[in-house]
Order: structure tokens, then sequence, then C-alpha cells
């Protein structure tokens, strides 16, 4: 166990920390799971684990509406759980942020396996190349590494991706870590934020790598403290060595799922339940076979870590998706589950879920970059040539980002975006050979795993469809039934979409309601309009952001 | 297909559905048909403005007299809003007052006089020394000097009043249609309108704001309706502690908060129209001058967080309402509130739809004749 040498202030608690713990891993492993309250009085805490969801707000140190999850425990700190509506007041800042205003040839943003392999590919052109991360800890979702000091990699996962990420520091691209971006404006011209300063950066070209986000199901209590995402658990668990809890119940559809309770396994959580909606593979053996013939050593590994598990005495439980989640004493969750006609409930201290990924194209639909909609998956894939370009002139698009796809195919999407970008090699055909093999097994994995998902069509009328705003499905279905003129009306309406988290959660469940309602196939304009911010940012950051560079806006 | 209706309202914003209303709670058979495009009601801020705008006096310094001329229209709106607040069963309609600030001596006078000149039209309105203006309003950055304090002036939350609204048209029967009219005219003694669909009604009323000119202009009407595209910003939820409509002397800021806490700041920045016919998108000029600005003028605004920026399409007209027929004794009537349009639209949606069915106006609407636009 890692030494806990800090401490910090929660409410009227101690609670002891490692350095380069997140708050809100601190908090979780000192037992604490209610971060904030809503504007009705619901309680709240950690739930996406990476900066998406907005919904871990904490005061600290009389600053509000900061990320327990994206923020690094400091001795001395004092944490407070966040009213709805926090005072207004001056708060005096540290200091003035610095500013820089940048040009490189490439910016890559995303720390994940397809940014740091095209930040690598083209700084060695010789093309002064930036890469911002928005997180400190590196690596992404996929390779996240650990944040505290001196901890050896998990696995082989986690070392390769240490090994890429030195890669990345020794090459002579500039990493910017902790660096969030919140808009994007045609130019392209990007706006982000270190905690210090607040970077305008002006790119030749524009290499995005944001990744994915987790996609919930939207089901009774499913915004209770406790229910998170699974990456969300393997965060606390990998990045920071904290288990989500001692009992933890694992729903959702996906090999994701499996490997976080096997990892949560082998850090001595018990796992209550690793539910998957998929029919189990043995009923299904062409595309198991497919997987194998694609990528043997993979799947091999896939495979392993079900029988590991099931060594460990949990075997998936099949046909089996989450009903309702409710609590039933402090910090005991009880879900009710169908596993195929059977309903039957589990109790456990966590609850994770994990139903598909959505994509973070935000930054793309700002700059215009078409996309299509893809059936299979439910969301929106951007439209790239084969060097991943996007149909808007010099940015380029790779991994989840632009449609799901795994982190070996962004490794070399990566690398052939990367030499693309500088303009000086063409990409290699052994690359895009690659890429197809890759793209064949992610093709066979998913196979394995088609589930005909619990639609939010029919969604219990109590469901918060908007957990920012809190808005229920029987509202949402109220204003469908006015037969609304496209999704920004029934924004308008309900609300759903006006909260912190901008509409990532309900922006994709309105859209297919809405499409449910009208009969028209979903397609780009089916979601919100794109918007700047993309993250919420403060009035300073945006005050202090170099855009003067033509008009100015009176006279 | 033809639908054949008594009052016939093209514009489904604020100024139609209000025209819509009072033509249905006066009997006739009332069809609202909406292009569903850029449309200012729906992407309103929610200011209810009385005082002058010195954003509009000073991009117009040529229709300031229009402007003051329409002050007592300002004032009977802002009546019309709180009827209809009362009717709707309350759309968070707030009238603390609306504070226009001054940080030189130069400001504060040019505040004074206007003041006067207010006074004269009706207004309610008093400047406010350093100590008062403190008093009132402590949330103010202390730059301050001055300020004219218009107790006409207010704020709504332009959501709930679009719901509901909606909500009561539907109640009383009012047909909606989604469609753009290209055409307008008189036929047999009915008027005609065509978009997709052809519409037949005894009478028309005109309440398109930016789509307006192009409808009047065959008739022989030249109306300067350019739609100008506004930037606006909305932040997290805070504490309620701004109860005014607040601006400034010399510079462009609208700046409340909402009863849900958010932080609402607009007041003329720029949008543009340009991309592709698509929604009105914002210039990073405006977004960093218009909240700097507000962080200026009310500090703790800065460590607030910005969840969202659109643009929303404003129509300065003349900067005097269009109210009444074409011609005397016309099918076809005007409701275009020139500036302003969501204060404005309640009262003169009421007029024009007195005017189209020929009761007496809640006001005399003689000044704001379209003849002026006659060629």
């Amino acid at each position: 166990m890692m030494k806990r040498s800090l401490t910090i202030a929660f409410e009227n608690e101690t609670v002891n920390a490692a350095p380069g713990m997140s708050v809100a891993a601190a908090l979780t492993a000192a037992g604490q799971r209610v971060f904030r309250e809503t504007d009705q009085g619901a309680e709240r805490g950690i739930f996406c684990g990476m900066g998406v969801c907005q919904d871990c707000l904490v005061e600290i140190d009389g600053k509000p509406n900061v990320r327990a999850c994206m923020t690094k425990v400091r001795d001395g700190m004092r944490v407070a759980r966040q009213a709805p509506r926090p005072s207004l007041q001056v708060r005096p800042a540290a200091e003035e942020p610095a500013t820089e205003t940048v040009a490189p040839d490439v910016l890559v943003i995303g720390g994940g396996p397809g940014g740091m392999k095209a930040a690598i590919a083209a700084a060695q052109t010789g093309a002064n190349t930036v890469l911002m991360d928005e997180r400190t800890v590196s690596g992404g979702q996929f390779y996240k590494q650990t944040g505290l000091d001196g901890t050896e990699p998990l696995d082989r996962q986690q070392a390769d991706g240490a090994r890429l990420h030195d890669e990345l520091l020794a090459s002579p691209a500039r990493y910017i870590g902790g660096a969030e971006i919140w808009g994007a404006f045609d130019g392209p011209v990007i706006v982000a934020a270190t905690a210090d300063c607040v970077y305008t950066v002006r790119p030749k070209t524009l290499i995005v790598a944001t990744g994915a986000y987790e996609r919930p199901l939207m089901i009774p209590g499913w915004t209770l403290p406790g229910v998170m995402t699974v990456g969300a658990a393997q965060t606390l668990w990998r990045s920071y060595r904290v288990p989500a809890g001692k009992t933890v119940a694992i729903f959702g559809n996906g090999p994701l799922n499996a490997q976080v309770a096997l990892e949560l396994a082998e850090g001595g959580a018990a796992i209550a339940m690793l539910a998957d909606a998929a029919p189990s593979p043995v009923t299904r053996p062409s595309p198991a076979l497919a997987l194998a013939a694609a990528d043997p050593a993979l799947a091999a590994k896939g495979f392993g870590m079900l029988a590991n598990l099931r060594r460990r005495g949990v075997s998936t439980q099949w046909n089996t998706v989450p009903r309702s989640i409710r609590q039933v004493e402090a910090d005991q969750l009880e879900v009710e589950y169908a596993r195929g006609e059977r309903i039957a409930t589990v109790r456990a201290d966590a609850v994770c879920m994990n139903f598909g990924f959505q994509p973070q194209n935000e930054i793309l639909r700002l700059l215009g970059a078409r996309m299509d909609y893809d059936p299979r998956f439910g969301h929106l894939r951007t439209q790239r040539t084969e060097t991943m370009e996007t149909t808007v002139k010099g940015v380029y698009a790779v991994g989840d980002c632009s449609g799901l796809g795994g982190a070996p195919a962004a490794l070399v999407e990566g690398e052939i975006a990367g030499l693309a970008a500088t303009g000086k090699t063409a990409p290699s055909s052994a690359l895009s050979g690659r890429l197809q093999r890759h793209r064949r097994f992610q093709k066979a994995l998913w196979e394995t795993y088609a589930a005909d998902l619990p639609d939010v069509r029919d969604a219990a009328p109590e469901t918060i469809v908007c957990r920012c705003e809190e808005v229920r499905k029987e509202q949402l279905d109220a204003a469908l039934a006015a037969n609304p003129s496209d999704i920004g009306a029934v924004k308008r309406a309900t609300r759903i979409g006006m909260g912190r988290c901008q509409g990532r959660y309900c922006g994709p469940a309105l859209a297919s309601c809405l499409s449910g309602h009208t009969g028209k196939p979903l397609d780009e304009f089916s979601y919100f309009a794109p918007r700047v911010p993309v993250k919420p940012v403060s009035i300073a950051v945006v005050a202090s952001s170099d855009l003067s560079a033509d008009d100015t806006a009176d006279d | 297909m033809t639908e054949k209706t008594d009052i016939l309202v093209i514009g489904g914003g604020i100024t139609g559905q209000s025209a819509a209303l009072a033509a249905a709670d006066a009997g006739a058979r009332v069809t609202i048909v909406d292009a569903a495009r850029n449309a200012g009601s729906t992407a309103n801020a929610g200011s209810l403005h009385v005082q002058m705008q010195s954003r509009f006096l000073r991009l117009n310094p040529h229709l300031a007299d229009n402007l003051e001329s329409s002050l007592p229209l300002y004032v009977r709106a802002v009546t019309a809003w709180e009827e209809l607040d009362q009717r709707l069963g309350g759309v968070e309609l707030v009238r603390q007052g609306g504070l226009m600030l001054a940080e030189t001596a130069e400001q504060a006078a040019f505040l004074e006089q206007k003041a006067e000149r207010e006074i004269r039209k009706g207004l309610d309105v008093e400047i406010l020394d350093r100590d008062a203006l403190f008093r009132h309003a402590p949330y103010l950055s202390e730059r301050f000097v001055a300020a004219e304090l218009c107790h006409n002036e207010g704020k709504l939350n332009p959501l709930v009043a679009n719901r509901k609204m909606t909500a009561e048209l539907d109640r009383l029967g009012v047909s909606r249609h989604v469609d753009r009219i290209v055409q307008i005219g008189e036929e047999n003694g009915k008027a005609v309108a065509q978009g997709a669909e052809r519409f037949v009604a005894d009478r028309i009323i005109i309440a398109a704001a930016w789509g307006s000119g192009e409808l009047a202009r065959p008739l022989g009407l030249t109306i300067p309706t350019p739609g100008e595209p506004l930037h606006m910003n909305i932040t997290e939820p805070a504490e309620y502690v701004i109860h005014h409509l607040i601006q400034h002397a010399e510079r462009s800021i609208t700046l409340k908060q909402f009863a849900s806490g958010q932080v609402v700041i607009g007041g003329g920045w720029p949008a543009t129209l340009d991309r592709d016919d698509a929604l009105p998108a914002i210039k990073p000029q405006s977004l960093t001058g218009n909240v700097a600005l507000a962080g200026e003028i009310v500090p703790a605004v800065v460590g607030l967080r910005l969840l969202r920026t659109w643009a929303g399409v404003n129509t300065p007209v003349d900067g005097k309402a269009t109210l009444g027929p074409i011609k005397a004794g016309g099918l076809i009537h005007f409701a275009l509130p020139g500036d302003a349009g969501y204060t404005l639209g309640p009262i003169v949606g009421r007029c024009a739809a007195a005017s189209a069915m020929g009761t007496t106006p809640p006001m005399d609407i003689a000044p704001f004749t379209p003849d002026r636009f006659a060629a």
C-alpha cells in the first residue's frame, strides 16, 4: 500500500492521502462518496472519473466548482461538499495566469495511444510539435498511468504506456499535461488552460485524438453516489490503487468490463456480479473464431482473462442487464437486474456500468468536420481519408474520437496522421496493413459482444435522462408529444442538455428518442449544435485568451 | 394543399404569438406559420429593456429620435409582460429595475441628459450617485461613479415564457405550421400567403422580424430588416445576488442573473451568419470581449465558469415599431417591434391583432404606421 503521508480536510474530518492522488481517490479511499448536493437536494459523487460529467464538484480552499477527479491532493487542502448554488463572491486569484500564444507546425490534442504516437511521429520528421493532454496523469483512458510516485506498472498495458510516454518525452515534441481544451475556432485556433497558464494555439495542422467517454444505461438510480462508470473504477484502481468499493457489481457490454473486474479482484475487491448484456459467446462461436483468427494473441489474452476470473469464482452472467438501483443502507446499493426473463437483485458498495462509448468529437464538430451515424455503435463516425484527414483541410482525427476503433488501431492511425500532418512522408503500406488487421479484430470483437441493449426510449418515467438539470424521462416524453421541430426545441422546452456536462450523456439519448418519435434516421444534425466552450471554463481564462487577432467587436 | 383561416400570423416568435393570442381571445380562428430558422425569440436572453440602450444610440445615432419617440411603447410593453406573466402562471418576471453604469464624469453627464429626456416620455428613472449605487448593488465593481436606475426595467426567463405561451396557444386551438412563406398578396378580397403550402386568410399579420423586409418589398414597401446576429453567454449557477438588469453607459453589455442562479451575459456583441446558412456562429473576439467586460463590471463573475455561448438574431429596423396595415383598409398588417423585440413583442403583437381585427388597439399606433417606408 502507498504511504498516505498527506492530510486533507474534508468537511470536519481529516483524510489521509498519498502524494499524487486525485481528491476523488483520496475521498473514496476514506469511504466518502457524497461530494455535492444538487438543486433538487439529491446527492452526487464520482461518476465518469475523467472530467466529463462534472458531478464530482467540490469546494477546495473556498473555491467552488472544482472537479475532484481531475484535481490532485495537496497537503493541508480544505475540501468541502459543494452547495447547489455556491456563493457569488470575489475570490482573490492566487496569481494572474501566465499567457502563451503558440504556433506549432502540428498540435496534437489528447495524450492517449493515438495522440502520443502521432506526436512522436510528427516530431521525428523535424516538425515543431506540441501535444496537449487534459489529464495530469498521462496515457489517456487506455494506458492510464499511475498518478502515485514510485509505483511500478501494474501490468504490461501500463508498462507499454509508460514506455510510449517516455518516448514522447524523449522526442523533440513539447508535452503540456493538465491542459483543458475549452474551445476551437476556424483557422484552426485552439484555446486551452492549465492551472497556471492560458494558451492560445494556432497550429498549421491539427491532430485530434481526444478518445471517447463511457455510455451508461439510464435506469432509475444511475445518478446515486457509488454508481460510476467502469472506467472511473478502473482509474481509481490503476492510477491511485484505490478500490471503488469492498464489493463491486459490474454491469455492461464489452470486453472492458471483464478486464476491470479482474483488475479489481486482483486488487482485493469482492466482485459481487459481472454481467454482460450480450448472449454467451458459447452460443455464437463464429465471431469468437473470427476474433481468434484476426489476432490470436489478443484473443487468447481475452479468453485467458475470463478463465482467470472463473478461477477467482467470478463468472460472467451473460444476457443480463440492470433495471434499477437503489440505496438500501448507508453505502450499500441494491441493483435489480434481469437475466433473460428472470428478475433478481444483488448488493454492492459500488455499482459500475459501461454500455459502450461515445466519441469525444466536440472539437471536430466545432471545426465543421463531417460525420456519419454508425448504427452498430450508436454514435457518429468522422469522415476521414486514408491519412486520417477530416473533411476540414489540415485537421486530422485519430483513434476513438472519430468512432470506436480500439487502442491498437489508434496507435497505427496516430503514426499515419503524425506523418501525414507534416507533409513529409507518405504513410507506408505496412502501416495500413497493420491497421486493417486491427480493424478486423475490432469488428470480430464487437460481433462477439453484439447485444440488444435496453433502449432509453423504453426507460421508466421516473428515470433521470439529464443528470445535470435533473430532468426525467416523463418530462422528455411530454416535450416530444408537442412535436418539437428539432433537438434544440426539446432542449429549450425541458432544459435537457443545459447543464455542466453540456449534453454529453443526455444528448445522444435525446437524439435517439427524438428520432424514434419522428421516424427520421439519426445523422450528424440530430445532436445538439456544437458550441464553445466544449468544457466549462472560467471567465478569467476566457478573458485572458489571445483571440483578438482580427477585428474588434465594438465600433 | 390550402389552409384557410381568419387570421394568419407569419412568424412564431413572441410578437407573432402575442398577436395570435390576442386574435384568438377575440374569437378569431388563428394560424401561425413559422420558418423555424434563426429566430430571435428562441435565442433571447430575457432582458426587459425600457431606457434607451447606449448600444443602440452609439451604433445608430441617426435613429436616436425614432428610439426616443418609441419610449412610451416600451413603458407599455412592460405592463403587457406583467399581464402575460399573470396569465401564463409565471415566467420568472422580476422587476427590480435596470442600472446603466457610468465610470467617468462624462458618462454620468450623458446619463443625466438621457434621464431628463426619458422622464419627459414617462419613464420612471433616477440618477444614483456613487453611495446610492453601492447601496443598491454592492456586487458592482468600485470603478463606477454613478448610474441611471430605470425602475420600469427587469428580466424574465424566455425559455419558460416561450414554453408556456406555446402551451396557451395550443389550448386555444391556434394552429401551428412550419413553412417558409415566400410571397404574400391580396386576391378576391382575401389575403393569401404562399410557402410550400398556400394559406388563405381574412387578414395576415407579418411578424417575421428579419424576414419581413423581403415579404414587404413586392407590396411597395422598403423596410430595412437586416438581421443583427448577437452573441450571448451563460454561466453555471451561483447564489442569487444580482437583482438588476445591468448595462453600461458607453460599452456594449447586458448582464443579469436568472432565478436558476445562472448569470447571462450579452448586450450586442456581434455574431456571424456566414457559415452555410446554418445557425449564427459566434466570433471569438466577441466571446472574450463580452465576458471580460462582465468581469470588470461584476468582479465575482470572473470565478464562474461559462457553460454555453450562442447567438440570436435581433432586428432593429429603424429603431421604431412598425404597426398597422400596409395601406388604409388593407388586409396585410405589420407587427415589427424595431429593436428589443422580446421586450416589445407582447404589446406590439396585441396592437397588430387589434389593427387586423378592426378593434381599438391598447395604445395609439398612428405614430408607427408603415407609411414611412412607402416608395
